[in-house]
């Protein structure tokens, strides 16, 4: 039994939609009615679509309240995306009607109505391969993060959102994605910093400069899987050259792979020696297209060497600061995924399990589809989310010297 | 026109390419037919079997045996259950003793009494799985059909370094908890000397951690171990199973027990002992063929003894562990046949003693057996004895023939994981096994709301 029908349901989100837009186009001075109208469809669009798959479960009375927030809250976001979308479409047809129309065609765009058809066209065959290779196992993954299905099993059974709410009161879980995050921190920040120090050396002109700038790019060549396992090798506490080495000098032995606090560094640094080849390689790139005349200038002003790095370097330098930031925190979130596999395997005590590699251990070692799914999507948002903030933090802060 | 007709003759000529291998013909020696088998060895033994095959195929030569090596049982599985989804599986698999269940609830095998149908012969390959020894047809019997064809099985057993354990004035192996703690401690001296890095190790897996439940007779899960009904509950909170997780955390607190940090590290514990860190190893009977022989490389006399077991408990037996081989359901005719006779001839007297010979693993025919005494083996290797008297000297009892339920694979890593938080994290064993218990019995429950009718 529901705790609401489902008709009400949807004309209750509607007429949210609706009382929100009223609103919002009032004060915009906008026609309220045109608002409400809007504001009514996104409501209903946003309650099928989240509703009608997941046959309205949550509102189910034997759920538990974390059930009907978490449906609650999808409602709501599913709400919000169609507002933009249906706003944005009511815009258009307005304005081409002239109501609200600029006037104004932005440089590039395809020009009358049959043109739209030929973009279209043009961008069909993409289109068809993200489908068949995006789209389709993305419906796919969300089809299945509801249900309880295991990799090879004969049947599957529909389980509403239980795979998200355990994910929620799972405290491994939780840590997992502290631990990510903790990870990507570091790599971003240690690779970073240590890739411009070691391109800005590289770069000088030095004898021999291009041999070493060769030499530094090579460790990027290396597979993770590689990777981890000669790191491995040379992390082990009784066995390995690196305990070895630190022996017979200061005549200490780490445990690098055995102790929960010390593993996710052995990781962090093993990942930031396979990805560094990789920034150093943009920061040489970067370095060239410095123009020679403006730290001269600076020189001849009297700028000493740090000056001009953090004045001049370091800011023409944003645009590839700012992609590497946003390719290292996806290698750190997605690709390192390899390297712990054979580093670590997640442990000690699951002190380097991180979210891609849980989905790994869900998905594929225990056969969970159903959770794999609900956490690749949890990753998936987490992502997107990473990525938003890292725009908006960057914004105005990054030069592309125009 | 002329372009035009070379392009159509090219399309011709790449159809033909396409379509005439795919044609169906029945084995030949001219065009064999391949009998693709995934083995979880990549050391001695994936040469061994590689041997048989190309033995197999000498005598067979409509047949080609194709042996693919993957590094352990698990990921072999997962690449298994993959390549079943993508409808391209190899005709035959090595399976670990614990994935019997999900392989018959799987129905993707076909079991190999159906394809025997009470015949003596197979392609001149003699059946005989009479023959076989009471433990293997005890365990992987289900109703006194065979599902697979036996090959690799084991149990684990205690290798001492008596070189290394005569400098502590040790000369006999531990066979309890008790004697093996005290051994630990006359063996701390050269741990503080810096000799070894510990007294004892084993692999840190769930394997072990059943074997001692069954020494104390305590059942995994429920419905007699899963052999009378198919099981709805898994037990780790026993006072055995706590028994044993205790063992292992007060072992590693006290610093006899070095763990690698790496969950089922069999290599690397392995090697520590090889390498004289280790005085004391606990692993599977199959290591002994390379234990004995790069022991006597390094220059230190290797003995073996019994799986140490609880003194206050008492010892009722040990389970089997290993694999057997698997057939793909849905073959053709004529390359199941070949399957069927291949897995015959690779599992037949004379190959199940080589094989003892060459790795250590119980030999699983009886006639096996007697042809290894009347050759002396046993007299001149004695160390290759221990598991035969191990498994032979086992009570038969619901615990010691060892659990069948659909998620075992899988309670062991939650097992595995347990035992390691136990000795890093440290704390209270019965709650970390507790947690451990409701995770291994929501799986299970999820497993047979899918399998079971």
């Amino acid at each position: 039994m529901f705790i609401l029908p489902p008709p009400v349901i949807v004309i209750v989100t509607a007429l949210i939609g609706a009382g929100f837009m009223a609103y919002r186009y009032q004060s915009r001075a906008h026609s309220i009615a045109l608002g409400a109208a809007v504001g009514a469809g996104a409501g209903i669009i946003g309650a099928l679509v989240t509703m009608v798959p997941l046959e309205f479960c949550t509102f189910e009375q034997e759920r538990t309240t974390l059930d009907l927030a978490l449906g609650i809250a999808l409602m709501l976001v599913a709400t919000s995306l169609s507002l933009a979308v249906l706003h944005d479409l009511t815009q258009r047809v307005v304005g081409s009607k002239g109501l609200l129309a600029s006037g104004e065609t932005q440089p590039g765009a395809f020009k009358g109505r049959s043109a739209s058809v030929t973009a279209f066209v043009l961008l069909l065959p993409t289109l068809l391969i993200l489908a068949v290779f995006l789209y389709y196992p993305m419906l796919e993954t969300f089809r299945l993060s509801t249900l309880l299905a295991r990799l090879g099993a004969p049947r599957s059974a529909f389980i509403c959102l239980d795979n998200f709410t355990r994910l929620m009161t799972n405290t491994g879980y939780i840590n997992s994605v502290v631990i990510s995050f903790t990870l990507a921190i570091a790599i971003v920040i240690l690779s970073l910093s240590l890739s411009l120090l070691i391109a800005t050396m590289a770069y000088q002109p030095i004898r021999g400069g291009s041999i070493y700038r060769t030499l530094l790019v090579w460790p990027y060549a290396l597979s993770p899987v590689i990777a981890g396992i000669i790191f491995r090798l040379m992390f082990n506490p009784t066995a390995g050259v690196l305990n070895h080495i630190l022996d017979s000098l200061f005549g200490i032995r780490v445990p690098w792979l055995l102790d929960p606090a010390i593993a996710p560094w052995t990781v962090i640094l093993s990942s930031t020696w396979n990805i560094m080849g990789f920034c150093i390689l943009f920061y040489i790139a970067g370095l060239q297209s410095v123009p020679k005349d403006l730290e001269e200038a600076a020189a001849i002003d009297g700028a000493n060497v740090f000056q001009r790095f953090f004045r001049i370097t370091f800011p023409l330098l944003s645009p590839i600061t700012f992609f590497l930031v946003v390719t290292t925190t996806t290698y750190a979130f997605f690709d390192t995924f390899g390297l712990i596999d054979f580093l670590t395997g997640g442990g000690p005590v699951n002190s380097t399990s991180t979210m891609m590699y849980e989905v790994y251990v869900v998905g594929v070692q225990a056969r969970d589809l159903g959770k794999a799914a609900s956490q690749s999507l949890v990753l998936f948002l987490v992502v997107i989310g990473v990525t938003i903030l890292q725009f908006r933090a960057s914004r105005g802060r990054v030069s592309y010297g125009a | 026109m002329s372009r035009r007709i070379t392009f159509l003759f090219l399309i011709v000529l790449v159809l033909t390419l396409f379509v005439v291998p795919a044609q169906a013909q029945s084995c030949t020696a001219d065009s064999p037919c391949d009998i693709r088998t995934w083995i979880a060895f990549t050391d001695f033994r994936l040469d061994w079997a590689k041997e048989r095959a190309a033995e197999f195929t000498e005598m067979n030569p409509q047949f080609n045996v194709v042996i693919s090596e993957y590094t352990d049982y698990e990921p072999l599985l997962d690449a298994y259950t993959l390549a079943q989804e993508q409808g391209n599986p190899p005709e035959i698999i090595q399976l670990f003793e614990v994935g019997t269940q999900f392989a018959i609830d799987s129905n993707w095998f076909k079991p190999v009494s159906e394809i025997i149908n009470g015949r003596e012969e197979v392609l001149g390959q003699p059946v005989g799985f009479d023959d076989i020894i009471p433990v293997v047809s005890s365990y992987y019997t289900i109703g006194g059909d065979w599902s697979s064809v036996a090959w690799n099985t084991s149990t684990p057993i205690l290798y001492g370094n008596m070189t290394l354990l005569a400098e502590a004035g040790i000369d006999t192996l531990p066979t309890t908890w008790q004697e093996m703690e005290a051994v630990c401690e006359q063996l701390q001296p050269l741990v503080d000397a810096g000799t070894i890095a510990g007294c004892v190790t084993w692999p840190n897996h769930g394997w072990f951690f059943e074997q001692w439940l069954a020494q104390q007779n305590e059942l995994l899960v429920n419905n007699g171990n899963g052999r009378d009904d198919r099981p709805t509950e898994v037990n780790l909170t026993s006072d055995s199973a706590l028994n044993i997780v205790q063992w292992h955390q007060d072992m590693y607190d006290s610093g006899y027990y070095v763990y690698s940090g790496v969950q089922r590290d069999w290599t690397g514990t392995v090697q520590s002992f090889s390498s004289q860190q280790v005085p004391l190893i606990m692993t599977s009977s199959a290591s002994a063929g390379g234990i004995v022989s790069s022991a006597e490389e390094t220059g230190f006399e290797v003995k073996t003894g019994t799986m140490v077991y609880d003194d206050e408990i008492g010892w009722t037996g040990n389970i089997l562990g290993g694999a057997t081989m698997w057939i793909t359901d849905g073959l053709d005719a004529e390359i199941e046949e070949g399957a069927l006779a291949f897995l015959l001839f690779f599992s037949n007297t004379e190959n199940s003693a080589d094989w003892h010979k060459v790795s250590g693993y119980v030999p699983v025919r009886n006639s096996s057996v007697e042809l290894l005494q009347s050759e002396g083996w046993y007299d001149e290797n004695p160390n290759f004895l221990t598991a035969s008297i191990q498994l032979g000297e086992s009570q038969v009892t619901p615990a010691t023939q060892g659990a069948v339920f659909g998620t075992f694979v899988e309670t062991r890593d939650i097992i595995t994981q347990a035992i390691e938080d136990a000795m890093l994290l440290g704390g209270d064993v019965s709650e970390i096994m507790s947690a451990a218990q409701t995770e291994a019995t929501t799986l299970l429950e999820e497993y047979n709301l899918l399998y079971v009718e």
